[in-house]
């Protein structure tokens, strides 16, 4: 059917589902993010794989994982700064976020990268980043709780009221 | 098997007389009329199943879409099965309904993509992409990554900035062809969303999205629906189809979907993987397969990762992607454009007929196989000698999904 002088009608409607989901074997990464700073990775123990973010179960080798604490310091593999982007985030732009390997671990995860100066030639490959921590009151037992800011800027991070560094 | 008929609706930002379930109609009656003017005398009725490809229920505003769907086609009491495989949707539905007619489970299938995003609405800033994107956020890891902000674009990004720390390309100027070729190329095809004519400095100088990625280096979300018609061999001799496009290869694979676990992150291994395997399906060879087909409908959600896919997919040796499409810029007989060596997008692709998720795979299929038909309208490439044809799909994150289909008419089929 095509309608001369057809007049749409739209109407607004959201989905909202909410959660209290459990990070099931994960959950000590949490934990520990959340009260002692700590970064923890996994090991295989059969392989010696280092995962990070942890894994309790090694998927190459079908074997079980142990914790192990991770420096707070890695390097950056690839990154990018945002300038656009979804409706949860676009007031934060520009942000850096970056795939950093940790000093002994295997894999790489996913970080905000935060810098004085966020431009591509200081967020980029090869650079040497190191952990920051939200205050306690303000950690959660989420990802968001740390973040990682080029080495040489830890140390006026680390000054500011609303952050911290790790032990 | 072969494709025996082919719909596809206008590519458009929004539909606002079209429902998702409307829009999938008009693909099935086009696909059906396609099929009819190929020589079959069919209607839905004699469909036997349908495999629907619709990537995100967020967009849709409905979980299971494709039951309604059904319904609305008229398709009760028939089986029907949805695949969601990020933006790789359209070709693992492809590979589904492949499946559904080579197993003798269907002699006759609807293969049918659809996708209508744009019914999400941000209100804070009063527009639509932000709560599109958002939409398709929520894809991403939700434990490690979506808190960090990743969207599809700085995923993609990832991978085309390691690949240009391995081997200095493409740089931004050779992301910027991708964007002349194929915004260009939809000029000639009057389904497409964004036919433009662009040069390198607008699309350097356009809005920048996530770095080094401009807004025209991006395609743009769509709605549409797209649908093919699958017969088996039995079928179409029997419907006496006059232009069937046999499907000779499909494969897809699914890498690790954390770029941080890759052993490279320059690297889209599920393009690798499932080309590799859908050409020696079709008895073709990896190492010279630029040779042995006339023509590619690739999956360019950014340009930076079509110039990358031109070198997983066996196009060009490893790091000379950039240059390939460089270099033959305004020289006929060379490189990925319309009158190239191998027309990469001659549709204009996702960046010229934009990206209507479920839908878009489907289209790529269906537009490599009009092609083969010689029947794409104005952005038919000039020579089909060889008779075969690939459409790729990818999606995902980290572009952890790849399809690849290969076609052939039937001289491709007797060409060695």
């Amino acid at each position: 059917m095509s309608e001369e002088n057809f007049q749409e009608h739209e109407i607004r409607d959201r989905i909202v589902i909410q959660y209290k989901y459990t990070m099931g074997g994960q959950s000590k990464f949490f934990i520990e993010l959340m009260n002692n700073k700590k970064i923890l990775g996994t090991k295989c123990k059969k392989c010696g794989k280092i995962w990070m973010p942890p894994r309790i179960n090694c998927s190459e080798c079908f074997e079980d994982t142990d914790w192990v604490e991770m420096p707070h310091t890695g390097t950056i593999k690839v990154s990018t700064i945002v300038w656009y982007t979804t409706s949860a985030f676009i007031q934060s732009v520009p942000y850096g976020i970056a795939f950093i390997q940790l000093d002994k671990a295997d894999t790489g995860m996913l970080q905000g990268i935060f810098s004085e100066n966020l431009v591509p030639s200081k967020v980029k490959k090869g650079q040497r980043v190191k952990a920051v921590f939200k205050k306690k009151e303000d950690r959660e037992g989420k990802m968001t709780d740390f973040f990682f800011v080029p080495e040489d800027e830890y140390d006026a991070w680390i000054a500011k009221p609303q952050y911290e560094g790790g032990s | 098997m072969a494709i025996i008929g082919v719909g596809i609706t206008p590519f458009r930002a929004r539909y606002l007389d079209k429902t998702y379930f409307e829009l999938a109609y008009d693909a099935t009656k086009l696909a059906l009329g396609d099929a009819n003017k190929n020589g079959a005398e069919i209607t839905h009725n004699d469909l036997e199943s349908t495999v629907y490809g619709i990537y995100n229920e967020l967009f849709e505003r409905q979980f299971m879409p494709d039951i309604f769907t059904n319904s609305y086609l008229g398709m009760n009491n028939k089986p029907g099965t949805r695949i969601a495989s990020g933006g790789a949707t359209g070709g693992y539905t492809v590979r589904m309904a492949y499946s559904e007619v080579a197993s003798g489970l269907s002699d006759l299938c609807l293969c049918i993509g659809l996708e209508k995003c744009n019914d999400c609405y941000d209100e804070q800033t009063g527009t639509t992409t932000p709560e599109v994107l958002n939409a398709i956020a929520y894809s991403a890891d939700m434990t490690y990554e979506y808190p960090m902000g990743m969207m599809a674009a700085s995923s993609y990004v990832s991978m085309v900035n390691a690949h240009y720390d391995e081997f200095g390309n493409p740089t931004e100027e050779q992301m910027a062809y991708v964007s002349i070729k194929n915004h260009g190329n939809a000029k000639l095809n009057p389904k497409a969303q964004s036919p433009m004519d662009v040069t390198v400095e607008d699309v350097i100088y356009s809005r920048i999205i996530c770095y080094p990625f401009k807004m025209l280096d991006c395609c743009l979300y769509s709605e549409a629906s797209a649908a093919l018609i699958l017969a088996s061999e039995q079928k179409v001799k029997e419907l006496g189809i006059e232009k069937p496009i046999w499907i000779t290869g499909v494969a897809a694979a699914n890498t690790d979907c954390f770029i941080g676990n890759r052993e490279s992150v320059g690297r889209l291994y599920s393009n690798i993987y499932a080309a590799k395997a859908a050409y020696k399906m079709a008895g073709l060879d990896y190492n010279k397969i630029k040779e042995q087909i006339d023509v590619a409908e690739l999956h360019d959600a950014f340009s930076g990762q079509e110039v990358i896919s031109y070198e997983e997919l066996g196009f060009v040796p490893f790091g000379e992607g950039g240059p390939w499409i460089e270099k033959s810029f305004e020289k006929p007989g060379e490189g990925p454009w319309i009158d190239g060596e191998l027309p990469c997008c001659p549709s204009g692709g996702l960046i010229g007929c934009g990206h209507a998720v479920g839908a878009t795979g489907i289209m790529s299929t269906g537009e490599a196989a009009l092609q083969l038909r010689q029947e794409a309208g104005k952005h038919q490439v000039k020579t089909i000698e060889k008779g075969r044809a690939i459409a790729h799909s990818i999606g995902g994150p980290g572009a952890a999904y790849a399809a690849v289909i290969v076609m052939a008419n039937e001289e491709g089929l007797k060409k060695p």
